[in-house]
């Protein structure tokens, strides 16, 4: 877990951030932290504006208003070359995993590489392999094709392809969404092993709450389109704010909070 | 090149190795963006850096066998996968050549990285692809995966068939509301294109008659060319070409997205046969719309051909719709809308056939569909060859 209370660089800042589709407010002044080097979890209900706050920190939509600042750089208005330089700093795990199907599992976690830098093929490869071994994969998935992998496997394989050029920011959006309890248990640990092994900072949009009991160190929890509370999930479970109660103390909140417990 | 200067731009880490004698010094930030350098430089010509630096132990260590050879990491900035897998690698060559590498001075986190890297079950991990098979084999496989396409293509005719026989048995399961919608989007959306295009066909025909019957005085029989040659090839070939290529894909492109996003197979879960649903509605609407379709293209192709008959042969409008009538039977336009239905057949169970064959990803969707086209294009060119036969067997 981390140590709340050690000053760390913020290497994400959202402030005052607004969104809307159309007359739908997706985003009614936003703000927040992610210091480097913790696990920071964005929770909240099925469309609360989890997925879309995760979009604009990873420049695929716009926000109205509002300034976004990763690596201490403000990505309104970037160019294609510093945009792409941001890029190549963070990798990103999509719901569904989003490999390409046309490629096996090693070219899709060699992709990155072959794109950004100069090594060789067979540096690349290697590197692939490496990379697919990180994640827990057998040796023999990187040959498969993504049609050819289980759900769970797919999820992993999305993570070495997100990790593939090394990067300091990684952002998950439901990790464990779609795997049984087990694989998901499996990728908790995973996660957490990656960002001791290679110091990574980990934004992820879940509302599993095994994953905020087990892996985050901070957690922000997001209503209707604003932040209700912040802070570690011990700090959070203590919350007044109803609607926080209300999440963390339904039936499936009680039995993965009592979980969380019996594992200290 | 572009591409070079995008990467000097994006990293100007230093990374070099140095090497003394026995001893090797890591120095810089060992990271994916330096590892091409480094990698380069690792296999200088002619021979590896490497090699020259291991390659020459004195006689003394040589007898004693192994040699030790120091790297220092001290002096590392940072080290990544990409880098500690290099290093690895290098660890690896000096211990095939003999050399007892050791490892001193590296940070406690590159340490874990090193072991992570370097477990030796991931050294074993590069399984060796297939062997590409000989032409033999290749010839020999793909002969084979027609022939099971082949069959599969008549069980699927087959199947459909069968679900047909059951709807007209029992009207109340036919689906009208997508009949009805698929005539629409297959045959009155495709009115403009079907009918510009037959219409300038018509003028080409003139056209080309028109010199030829210009030099025997022969205008009038412009209106036999065009008519005959309308009726009972072009306008339903021409329209059956636009609708495989409008429609058979689309019916194609559908089926294969439900089919990766398994709505396929949700319709069966939920008791609706996705032939009834999906194959049925659009082989009725397009039985129903290619025959109208072709009879609308008759009447343009026509019409594109008097246009063209009285600006270059000087024949009337009335002179031409006169002799028309002298020129056509019934039977001519009965054989051009009797191909119609057959071809209409071909269209939608290719390009339905095809969409079920769809597997996995979104590059089968987009090869399906290209097979469906040209499929049923080439199924309807020989379709009509073989009517072109059996009548002109049968004296019609």
């Amino acid at each position: 877990m981390g140590e709340p209370g050690r000053a760390r660089e913020p290497i994400i800042t959202v402030r005052a951030l607004c969104t809307r589709f159309g007359e739908a407010v997706v985003h009614d002044g936003v703000s927040l932290d992610v210091c480097e080097g913790e696990i920071f979890a964005l929770a909240g209900a099925s469309g609360c504006g989890k997925s879309t706050l995760l979009r604009e920190l990873i420049l695929l939509h716009r926000p109205d208003s509002g300034s976004i600042r990763v690596f201490g750089r403000d990505i309104s208005g970037l160019g294609d070359e510093e945009a792409l330089a941001l890029r190549r700093n963070w990798g990103v795990l999509f719901e569904r995993g989003a490999l390409f199907g046309s490629l096996t599992v090693s070219e899709n976690v060699g992709l990155p590489l072959r794109e950004h830098t100069r090594l060789s093929d067979r540096l690349i490869d290697e590197i692939a392999a490496v990379k697919i071994a990180l994640t827990g994969l057998p040796p023999s998935a990187g040959l498969k094709y993504p049609s050819e992998l289980s759900g769970g496997m797919r999820k992993r394989a999305a993570l070495a392809r997100a990790i593939a050029l090394d990067p300091k920011l990684l952002f998950l959006d439901e990790p464990t969404a779609g795997l049984d309890p087990l694989s998901a248990a499996g990728f908790d640990e995973l996660v957490r092993q990656l960002k001791e092994l290679l110091g990574l900072t980990i934004f992820m949009v879940t509302h599993d709450l095994d994953l905020l009991w087990r892996v985050a160190d901070r957690v922000a929890f997001m209503v209707g389109g604003r932040i209700v509370g912040v802070g570690t999930m011990q700090e959070l479970s203590k919350s007044q704010e109803p609607l926080v109660r209300e999440y963390f103390y339904g039936p499936r909140g009680r039995g993965a909070r009592e979980q969380a417990w019996k594992r200290k | 090149m572009d591409a070079d200067r995008r990467v000097s731009q994006l990293a100007a880490p230093e990374a070099t190795l140095e090497i003394e004698g026995d001893a090797m010094r890591c120095v810089g930030a060992w990271t994916v963006d330096a590892a091409a350098g480094l990698e380069h430089w690792l296999a200088g010509r002619p021979r590896t850096r490497l090699e020259r630096a291991i390659g020459e132990p004195d006689g003394k260590e040589r007898t004693a066998g192994r040699a030790g050879i120091s790297i220092d990491g001290s002096e590392l900035v940072a080290l990544d996968t990409a880098g500690a897998w290099l290093l690895q690698r290098m660890v690896g060559t000096l211990a095939n050549a003999g050399r007892r590498p050791v490892l001193t001075g590296f940070r406690p986190e590159h340490t874990a990285l090193l072991q992570m890297v370097g477990e030796p079950a991931m050294r074993a991990a590069f399984p060796a692809p297939a062997s590409a098979p000989g032409l033999l084999a290749r010839v020999g496989r793909l002969a084979w995966t027609r022939i099971g396409r082949g069959s599969e293509l008549l069980e699927f005719i087959g199947e459909v068939g069968i679900a047909a026989a059951r709807s007209a048995v029992r009207p109340a399961r036919i689906r009208w509301r997508p009949i009805l919608y698929n005539i629409r989007t297959a045959g009155f959306d495709a009115l403009p294109i079907a009918g510009l295009l037959v219409f300038l066909m018509g003028i080409v025909i003139a056209y080309q008659g028109a010199t030829q019957l210009k030099r025997y005085g022969a205008n009038i029989f412009v209106a036999d060319l065009v008519g005959l040659s309308m009726l009972r090839e072009l306008s339903p070939l021409l329209t059956a070409i636009i609708v495989a290529g409008r429609s058979g894909s689309a019916y194609a492109a559908q089926i294969g997205t439900m089919k990766v996003t398994e709505e396929i197979d949700a319709l069966r879960t939920v008791g609706i046969p996705p032939l009834d649903q999906l194959v049925l509605p659009k082989l009725a609407a397009l039985a129903i719309a290619l025959p109208l379709l072709t009879v609308y293209a008759d009447a343009l192709g026509v019409a594109g051909g008097m246009v063209m008959a009285r600006t270059e042969l000087g024949v009337g409008f009335p002179e031409f719709a006169d002799r028309l009538q002298h020129a056509l039977y019934l039977s001519d336009f009965l054989v051009g809308i009797g191909k119609a239905p057959v071809f209409a057949a071909i269209i939608s169970v290719i390009g339905c056939f095809q969409g079920f064959q769809v597997a996995g990803d979104a590059e089968s969707v987009g090869h399906r569909t290209t097979v469906s086209v040209v499929q049923s294009i080439f199924l309807v060119i020989v379709a009509d060859a073989l009517f072109s036969v059996v009548f002109a067997r049968l004296g019609i």
